[in-house]
């Protein structure tokens, strides 16, 4: 986890400190100051984290996703126990060049929100969205509090990181009530999830090979090498493959202190066996397939893999995820 | 065994998928290979997108080994890749590329490739797809394909599919066009043959039907009763750079450009809307519009609704130009046009009556291809006077190259005490909504022949139709007696005159670009 940043230095990169009352007003001074800044949006995409230590770390994700995807960025670090209560709040211009004269911008509102209560935060939310446009929101706190139904009735996208959870088996529980409650109509993308994209893709590339696939039936054995802290990446991605498989494999989690999200992954049986394998710093993956004498390796792309390149990926992908959402009863089974 | 499926597979609707395959490309030492086919490949394998154990065959006279064919190669795509050059996907990448050494005549080096075809499946395990390129010159495409039958080649192995994408022109008239098209089917089916339009790759004119029928505002005004007129521009600010004016000048703007871009661009404009995405479905539609273009048919109708030109010496950007007649590999008594301006008429219930203007040319003031629908202004307006609403009718705008983007004129009351209006422009950018690039028009139309979607090929009734129509009008400037004449503009305007009177003898103008 990263250190807390939660000091006036730290709070001056959000930007101009702005009365939560003149946002409007100090967002359109913003744009009049340059006439230069085209100011584009295509969605509204906010962060809403409960621990300070992420708020920087926010901060460079929604810059980073703002580049590929304009965008009405709101990033909330709501401290509910903190006292005595206070809001405040930030405005920035996200910009990158465009035609090498002017800049394309985004436009970022930040809040720390002290002693705030889910009324608060869904009241701000609403109050700064750019009209008309999708709301995507990245949930990083605890989703059995302060996601009540009037927050997640409107929430057209609903991003989530299984992999950050303590406590998968009541997040889970809370994520399926919300997603079949009568007013939600969200769809949940899981960064876990998201993050062993480029192994499923290498996993099906090694298996296209015609001799390794007609020896599907005798793999055995699944291990999933990951880096610690990402186990139930490796765990999604196991339930993926058994339920793809119709079996239910051997498995074996390797966890590495180094490297990767997910660093490798061998499928074996007798005589058959399917490698993806990814080095650290490389932006490839390894494939190896062999039967018996016969042998087909390739190099693929592997997707990045930090937080900013896994939330533009989800972005850039329009439509229901249905693969995950059918994943999701599955997942909840295997956590007991 | 072939038929099993991979269970991994998943099935991502939005993402093209394609099985095994291997390409094979006639004319691989040419231009259009290492400046657009390999870099398009390429990006492909970076996207992750290329199908497992893909290979692709360069297939060429010079003689040359893989490993110099190879370095060629990865100096074009250093050099034309859209997303960079990584020596290691490169090198991954490179071991998928051969080269076969034959004339296209031989029907023994078609023997050995396939051996060498059959060589890679056995390598595979498995029979592969087989994509056969044809970006020979066009001369060439009656030998190959007539050798690729002989050879067994335009049959798929083991259930998998043969297929063969032609490069453009797709004959030089309806005659030509047909005995290609004869030779292509008598080789390849129908099905399995992909004629390539770049210009139906690029992703401003994918989005044309999305735009339409995807958006409830549109559709409903699409027609006679609310748009006044549309016009289609292709304007390039280049001559004859390069030495292409040896081909260009057998061919002219309207046989180089309108009958296959413009004429595609004015199909996704104008047809109706497809009962669904497949195909035959998308084609049948586009097919409609061109069978009802009103023809052309004389040297007095054609002189009445085309104008061609050629120019003359002037200057674009600053820079001196010289003659279309005096550019290098044209025949200083050239009949060829360099630009052409045309009205048609689509003989349909939705568009009975509104003239679509279509233009061309070479050594315009700048690059540009848009098309711009002008809708009628409304039947009274109290705020001004008629003269103030001149050029003032709502114009939707869709920019194809460059900065590609849509754009909606309307008017609005300027600030102050007096009702005045003011024309504003609401501009959509692809580039600046979407930080991403969007893929080549060639990765894209690769992909798509490699996973079998052929709804943006052109099919052969829609390219022989087409060519019925162009054929009146260069037999009226060729043939007749008394032909249309041809007109003269200098380089760096935007055309000639006549052009222009073309659109004010309907109290039109061309737009501003």
């Amino acid at each position: 986890m990263p250190p807390s940043t939660l000091n006036e230095s730290g709070l001056g990169r959000l930007g101009i400190e702005t009365p939560i009352a003149h946002i409007d007003r100090a967002l359109k001074q913003l744009w009049e100051s340059d006439e230069a800044k085209t100011r584009a949006s295509l969605i509204n995409l906010a962060i809403y984290t409960e621990d300070s230590a992420f708020l920087a770390a926010d901060n460079d994700v929604l810059d980073h996703v703002a580049a590929e995807h304009a965008c009405r960025a709101l990033l909330i670090l709501a401290l509910p126990d903190a006292r005595p209560p206070r809001a405040r709040a930030w405005i920035q211009a996200l910009c990158r060049p465009y035609q090498g004269r002017q800049a394309v911008c985004s436009e970022q509102i930040s809040f720390v929100l002290e002693g705030g209560d889910a009324a608060q935060v869904q009241n701000i939310v609403f109050a700064q969205l750019d009209s008309d446009l999708p709301l995507v929101v990245w949930w990083q706190a605890d989703l059995t509090k302060n996601f009540g139904e009037r927050f997640y009735s409107r929430i057209d996208t609903l991003i989530i990181d299984s992999a950050r959870w303590n406590d998968p088996t009541r997040q889970f529980d809370a994520l399926l009530e919300a997603k079949n409650a009568e007013t939600a109509d969200f769809d949940v993308r899981d960064l876990a999830w998201t993050r062993s994209h480029f192994m499923r893709t290498a996993l099906a590339n090694c298996f296209q090979d015609a001799s390794v696939l007609q020896n599907l039936s005798r793999l055995q054995k699944l291990a999933i090498t990951h880096l610690k802290g990402q186990r139930m990446t490796a765990l999604l991605l196991a339930a993926w493959i058994n339920k793809r498989l119709g079996a239910t494999l051997q498995l074996e989690f390797i966890e590495k202190d180094t490297g990767p999200a997910l660093q490798c992954l061998v499928l074996e049986g007798e005589g058959v066996r399917g490698e993806v394998r990814r080095d650290s710093d490389s932006s490839f993956v390894h494939v190896c397939a062999s039967c018996g004498r016969h042998e087909h390796k390739d190099l693929l792309p592997a997707d990045a893999d930090n937080d900013a390149e896994l939330v533009n990926e989800q972005l850039s992908r329009r439509g229901g995820n249905t693969l995950y959402s059918g994943m999701l009863p599955l997942i909840r089974a295997m956590l007991g | 065994m072939s038929d099993l499926e991979n269970p991994f597979q998943e099935t991502l609707l939005s993402r093209h998928h394609a099985e095994p395959c291997t390409v094979v490309i006639f004319g691989a030492t040419g231009d259009l290979t290492n400046r657009k086919l390999i870099p398009a490949f390429y990006n492909i394998a970076a996207c992750g997108d290329l199908p497992p154990q893909f290979k692709v065959v360069g297939f060429a006279r010079r003689d040359k080994t893989d490993e110099v064919f190879r370095a060629e190669l990865e100096a074009g795509n250093r050099k034309n890749s859209r997303q960079g050059h990584k020596d290691e996907l490169w090198a991954s990448f490179a071991q998928c590329i051969h080269y076969h050494r034959s004339e296209f005549e031989d029907p023994a080096g078609y023997v050995k490739l396939k051996l060498r075809l059959d060589e890679f499946d056995k390598e595979r395990g498995t029979p592969a797809n087989r994509l056969f390129y044809l970006a020979s010159a066009p001369e060439a495409f009656k030998p190959i394909l007539e050798m690729l039958r002989a050879a067994g080649l335009n049959e798929g192995v083991g259930g998998k599919w043969a297929r063969v994408v032609c490069e453009k022109p797709f004959g030089k008239d309806l005659a030509t066009a047909r005995g290609l098209n004869e030779v292509v089917n008598a080789t390849f089916d129908e099905a399995d043959t992909y004629r390539i339009d770049h210009y139906l790759g690029k992703e401003t004119a994918q989005n044309i039907m999305v735009l339409r029928f995807a958006n409830s505002i549109f559709e409903p005004n699409w027609n006679s009763r609310y748009i006044d007129h549309v016009q289609i521009t292709c304007a390039e600010n280049l001559g004859m750079e390069g030495g292409r004016g040896g081909y260009y000048d057998t061919a002219g703007a309207l046989r180089d450009m309108v009958q296959n871009h413009l004429f595609q661009l004015l199909t996704l404009v104008a047809m109706e809307p497809p009962t669904d995405l497949s195909a035959d479905s998308v084609r049948d539609e586009k097919v409609k519009v061109i069978r009802a273009l009103r023809p052309l048919v004389g040297p007095e109708a054609v002189g009445k609704n085309v104008i061609r030109a050629q120019y003359t010496a002037g200057s674009v950007d600053g820079v001196a130009r010289v003659g279309y007649r005096q550019e290098d590999r044209v025949n200083s008594e050239s009949k060829t046009e360099p630009y052409v301006a045309m009205r048609v008429f689509i003989d349909t219930w939705r568009w009975q009556g509104v003239p679509f203007y279509i233009r061309v040319g070479k050594q315009l003031p700048k690059k540009a291809t848009e098309i711009s629908i002008h809708f009628k202004k409304p039947p009274q307006v109290p705020f001004a006077t008629s003269q103030l609403l001149k050029n003032s009718e709502n114009t939707l705008v869709i920019r194809i190259q460059p900065d590609e983007g849509i754009a909606l004129r309307i008017l609005c009351k300027q600030p102050g005490q007096a009702m005045n209006m003011q024309q504003v422009k609401m501009d959509f950018r692809y580039s600046s909504s979407f930080g991403k690039a969007s893929p080549e028009a060639y990765e894209r139309l690769l992909l798509d022949a490699m996973a079998g979607d052929a709804t943006l090929f052109a099919r052969r009734d829609e390219v022989e139709n087409a060519w019925k129509f162009i054929d009146e009008i260069e037999n009226a400037w060729h043939k007749a007696a008394t032909p249309p004449p041809m007109h003269e503009y200098p380089a760096g305007s935007w055309g000639p005159k006549e052009a222009d009177d073309l659109l004010r003898a309907d109290g039109r103008e061309w737009r501003l670009l």
